[in-house]
């Protein structure tokens, strides 16, 4: 279709989740009545000064360490200058000469091959107040004023709206895995600014910024609308030209907000009243050690364990669920994954709600997964079970003995069974006779509903045989 | 006439001590000097607070040095319920809900705030002449300005209106208009005292340092305000030391230098000889006194002018008309912050964030802040060799006395050049005292300067003490008789 | 006597957003070429460190907790505010970025 290459390099914003601010000691508390979590330093009052928050240093390093980034220890901040009624100082405090990590990438698959969209540097600053706009006012809300902020810069890497998609994909899915950031781009937790360029050939466009996207797939339609314009300019003999634009979701077509202007205006200047200070290697290696198990390696690892592709894809994508997994899935993984991606994950999504707000346990899930196992419950059983351990909780046992479920074992009450099962039903017995396999689970089933489901089908099946070849 | 406010802190304390006068008697008599004065040392004062604390302090603990003793605090420094206006119509009306660091330890030595000080327009000025308030006038004579920009505390304290007052010191602010005053100023190593709560103007260069009669009254008042600060990242963690300590040793071995700069040709003759025979006084004391290089001095105001003027542009950006402060009538936020700013500050604060916005845009940030920085650190790093040898650096504070209201105000550069000599301790963030060592031929003070090293104030002290009680100067300001 | 220019005068207003008159300009055009001509004397300056000194702070950083907490209430800043709805502070329409 077109002959135009796009090249495509992405700016994420990611609010870190930390307690409390970067460099106010107010708490970082999204969805707060406006104005009640401010204090003289994130409204910028005369002789306030800043504090630096150890917890968002580490998350910051956490994030450079996932991004396989080179760390720089010496950790210092500058000041990007600009006037902004959502800005009080009048700069952001940020980190411009040293980030805290730089040169690391990412692996990303697309249609089944892997990339590296390398990493330009991670660093840390503020996010900016919250307004609210009318005909001709605004209204400024300071509460996320001073929230940390990481901003993950790539190298114009990606090619295509896929590698663009995949990319935040798995960036989400690295940050929320890792406790970094909820990444939660409807509440803007995790915002991206897009730049694409296209070319005939290896030499590198005009590039333009796509600014503040609501979603990852809205990235993907956003690249094809700008790259669309550029084409349509080029091709009528224009020239692109350096501007920010924004996406509008409606119309799916990017609109200019200012032509970009000339040079550096920041007037960046190292932040004097924080110095400098190391990051030791102890302190890179706890955090290192605190970082859990990553996507790709879960991935792996189930693949191996023998967990089927969709489970894997829905326990992933539902990081609860995911770390539920991990704790329950030691006695059988495929059972327990079979559950939880299914009866369980449809309950939750049926009543909306999260694991947290169930009964279910680590100990009764585990137990009834034990049971199944050993065909110790039937699965008609087990749809009977299951919304009870979700809605009251308790063990397995109480509740099949509670409920009647109790499993016939005993060889002589299920034979009696088996008996008239087989005395009912002669044709069946022929047919079985006659190497009909499908005879066998005829009868199967005709002993269970018998026995109201509370046969164990392992001792039925061996019965039922002994006693046809009888 | 005075009945107290002319003692020394030590005097007053034994009076406040045995009962023979209570901290109110000194409050009455600050008023109703100050309510007399006409020059023009406050920009608000607080008697009813003031009478208020001194009630409450009658029945309090009376071990303070400082209890009961009146304090004027420079009005850059931020006062619970009391305006805080830096000297500007931006902040005319602005009134701060929390005190700052200092001010805490003012209130807990028991020390009573009686007003806040004139200075120039948010510390910017050698005069404060830049004061939206009209300029304080120098008590010895009040057709001359004062200094600045902490031109207020040294009238204050020179004119016996107080005994202790505050002043912050950016590019000598505290040190310089202490010269001109006949009167003793320290600023302190940088991370000394918490810069929380003052409203910054230079952030790697302020300092909150006391401004007092005499050189053993510093050291107490000194005392009082230092300690670590955890909201102030720049705030040093060192323990609490007497900086009374060695005032009266022998000064027999010490080892003096002179920068050659210091006494070159721009300073006038007359504080050149004050200052050489300073340095005879000295050496036939037992103390040597060698003159050296320390590198750059020469460069002093360019430095400054670059990044004191580079921070103020950054650092007074968030006086936009949002938040607090004065706020312009408008239709646009462009013109919000056109108007605001261009209304709410004074024509000297305009001109240096103009100045600092320049240096700090495009590839200028490079060529002039970063240059100015390495030149800074070569600066530092010379002021530590020479401190290898040596105890301490002394020259001349100033290059002349304190001139005429209203003299070289069409010079731009002129109120830079005033503070040459002081500058470059703000630069290495080196503790710089004045003393007054003598009156040049129209009886205007000649100011000493006291360079020490790093946390060393208390040495500076010593010999700031012992040159004191050698010259033994008359240094009481002729009071008119207000009655 | 040299002089900026009137654009370069209303550049640097423009970078620090203070309006200026007509008057004040032909005074800015000589008084801030003045100070920027003081400064150019920076270029000159040689025998200087490779290392820059941007606060004279030498005992490192004290970092934070991240569970330390400090929130004031609002209504203490509501005397200061130029202009609040509730509690918004409200300023002329920003055009939206």
């Amino acid at each position: 279709m077109s002959n135009y290459k796009k090249t495509v390099g992405i700016e994420v914003h990611c609010e870190l989740k930390t307690k409390t601010k970067m460099f106010s000691n107010t708490l970082n508390n999204y969805g707060a009545k406006e104005n009640s979590q401010v204090n003289t330093i994130d409204l910028a009052y005369p002789g306030s000064l800043p504090l630096v928050n150890k917890g968002a240093i580490n998350l910051a390093l956490k994030a450079a360490l996932i991004l396989n980034c080179k760390i720089n220890k010496l950790v210092c901040f500058d000041r990007k200058n600009y006037f902004y009624p959502d800005l009080p100082k009048g700069y952001q405090i940020t980190q411009a000469r040293h980030p805290i990590g730089v040169d690391g990438y990412v692996m990303i698959n697309v249609g089944g091959i892997d990339k590296k969209v390398r990493i330009h540097d991670i660093h840390i600053e503020e996010d900016t107040a919250k307004s609210i706009h009318q005909t001709d006012k605004s209204y400024l809300d300071f509460n996320r004023s001073g929230v940390p902020l990481i901003e993950i810069v790539t190298e114009a890497d990606m090619h295509t709206e896929e590698e663009a998609m995949a990319y935040l994909t798995k960036l989400r899915e690295l940050f929320v895995y890792a406790d970094i950031s909820d990444c939660k781009m409807e509440e803007g937790s995790m915002r991206c600014d897009v730049n694409v360029s296209i070319s005939k050939d290896d030499t590198l466009g005009v590039r333009t910024e796509t600014k503040n996207i609501g979603s990852i797939s809205s990235v993907g339609k956003a690249i094809t609308a700008e790259s669309i314009r550029q084409e349509e300019i080029l091709e009528n003999g224009g020239v692109i030209v350096e501007e920010t634009r924004r996406f509008d979701e409606k119309d799916c077509k990017t609109i200019l907000m200012r032509v970009k202007e000339t040079g550096n205006d920041y007037r960046y200047f190292p932040e004097p009243n924080i110095p400098e200070f190391e990051i030791t290697d102890d302190e890179i290696n706890s955090v290192k050690s605190e970082i859990p198990k990553l996507p790709d390696e879960l991935r792996s690892e189930y693949r191996t364990l023998g967990v089927n592709e969709n489970n894997i894809k829905t326990l992933i994508s539902n990081r609860e669920l995911c770390s539920f997994f991990e704790k329950v899935k030691e006695f059988d993984p495929i059972i327990t994954s079979n559950l939880i991606t299914g009866d369980i994950l449809s309950y939750l999504n049926k009543n909306n709600l999260s694991l947290k707000d169930i009964k279910l346990n680590e100990d009764n899930l585990k137990e009834l997964v034990k049971k199944i196992k050993n065909s110790e419950i039937s699965s008609k059983q087990v749809k009977t079970l299951l919304p009870i351990l979700m809605e009251k909780g308790g063990n397995v046992e109480d509740i099949m003995k509670e409920h009647g479920m109790v499993q016939i074992s005993d060889d002589s009450a299920l034979q009696t069974i088996v008996d008239k099962v087989i005395s009912t039903n002669p044709e069946s017995v022929n047919d079985y006779k006659n190497g009909k396999d499908r005879a066998l689970k005829y009868l199967m089933g005709q002993i269970m509903k018998e026995s109201r489901g509370q046969a164990n089908p392992v001792t039925v099946n061996k019965l039922l045989i002994e006693t046809l070849n009888k | 006439m005075s009945k107290y406010l002319d003692l020394s802190i030590r005097e007053l304390h034994e009076l406040l001590v045995s009962g023979k006068i209570k901290p109110k008697d000194l409050v009455l008599e600050a008023f109703d000097k100050l309510e007399n004065s006409d020059l023009n040392a406050f920009i608000t004062v607080c008697k009813d607070e003031a009478l208020k604390r001194a009630e409450e302090l009658e029945n309090a603990d009376k071990s303070s040095m400082l209890y009961g003793i009146p304090i004027a605090i420079k009005d850059n420094i931020n006062t619970k319920g009391i305006r805080t206006t830096c000297a500007s119509h931006m902040l005319e009306n602005f009134v701060p809900f929390e005190d700052a660091f200092v001010i805490d330890k003012v209130n807990e030595a028991g020390m009573i705030i009686v007003g806040k000080t004139n200075m120039d327009e948010f510390a910017m000025g050698s005069t404060s002449q830049t004061s939206y308030f009209g300029a304080p006038k120098n008590p010895w004579d009040k057709t001359r300005i004062a200094g600045g920009s902490s031109g207020g505390s040294a009238s204050v304290v020179a004119g016996l209106l107080a005994p202790i007052a505050l002043g912050s010191d950016t590019g000598g602010s505290i040190r310089q208009p202490a010269s001109y005053c006949g009167i003793v100023g320290m600023k302190p190593t940088y991370g000394r005292i918490s810069r929380r709560g003052l409203i910054a103007f230079g952030s790697s260069l302020d300092q909150i340092g006391p401004m007092t009669k005499n050189v053993y009254d510093n050291a107490l008042v000194l005392n009082s305000l230092v300690g670590y600060d955890e909201f102030d990242l720049t705030s040093s963690n060192r323990e609490a030391e007497d900086f009374t300590r060695l005032i009266g040793e022998d000064i027999k071995g010490m080892k003096i230098a002179v920068p050659n700069y210091f006494i070159s040709d721009i300073v006038d003759s007359e504080i050149k000889e004050n200052v050489l025979s300073v340095c005879e006084l000295l050496k036939e004391n037992g103390a040597t006194v060698d003159f050296i290089d320390i590198k750059h001095l020469e460069h002093a105001v360019t430095l400054y002018q670059i990044i004191a003027m580079g921070e103020a542009s950054s650092n007074l950006a968030r006086f936009d008309g949002v938040r607090f402060g004065y706020s312009a009538d408008s239709n646009s936020v462009d013109e919000l912050y056109a108007k605001t700013r261009a209304e709410g500050f004074g024509s000297e604060v305009k001109r240096r964030i103009m100045v600092g916005s320049y240096l700090l845009s495009g590839d200028n940030a490079k060529e002039y802040y970063t240059k100015a920085l390495q030149v800074r650190n070569s600066m530092k790093e010379s002021f530590d060799e020479a401190f290898k040898k040596y105890d301490l650096i002394i020259g001349p504070t100033t290059t002349t006395v304190a001139y005429h209201l209203g003299e070289g105000m069409d010079d731009v550069r002129k109120t830079f050049l005033d503070d040459v000599l002081v500058i470059p301790v703000n630069m290495a963030g080196l503790p710089g005292l004045n003393i007054p060592i003598g009156f040049n031929h129209e009886h205007m003070p000649i100011g000493l300067h006291i360079i020490g090293n790093r946390f060393e104030e208390a040495k500076m002290y010593k010999l700031g003490s012992f040159i004191e009680k050698e010259l033994n100067l008359d240094l009481k300001v002729k009071e008119e008789n207000h009655e | 006597m040299e002089k900026l220019s009137k654009e370069e005068v209303l550049h640097v207003a423009r970078l620090a957003r203070i309006a200026v008159s007509e008057d004040e300009i032909e005074k800015y055009q000589i008084s801030l070429k003045q100070l920027l001509d003081d400064v150019e004397k920076i270029k000159d300056i040689n025998d200087i460190s490779e290392d820059v000194l941007v606060t004279p702070a030498f005992e490192g950083c004290k970092l934070r907790s991240d569970d330390e907490v400090d929130t004031t209430d609002f209504s203490k800043f509501k005397s200061n505010i130029p202009h609040s709805v509730g509690d918004f502070i409200e300023v002329p329409v920003m055009i939206n970025e």
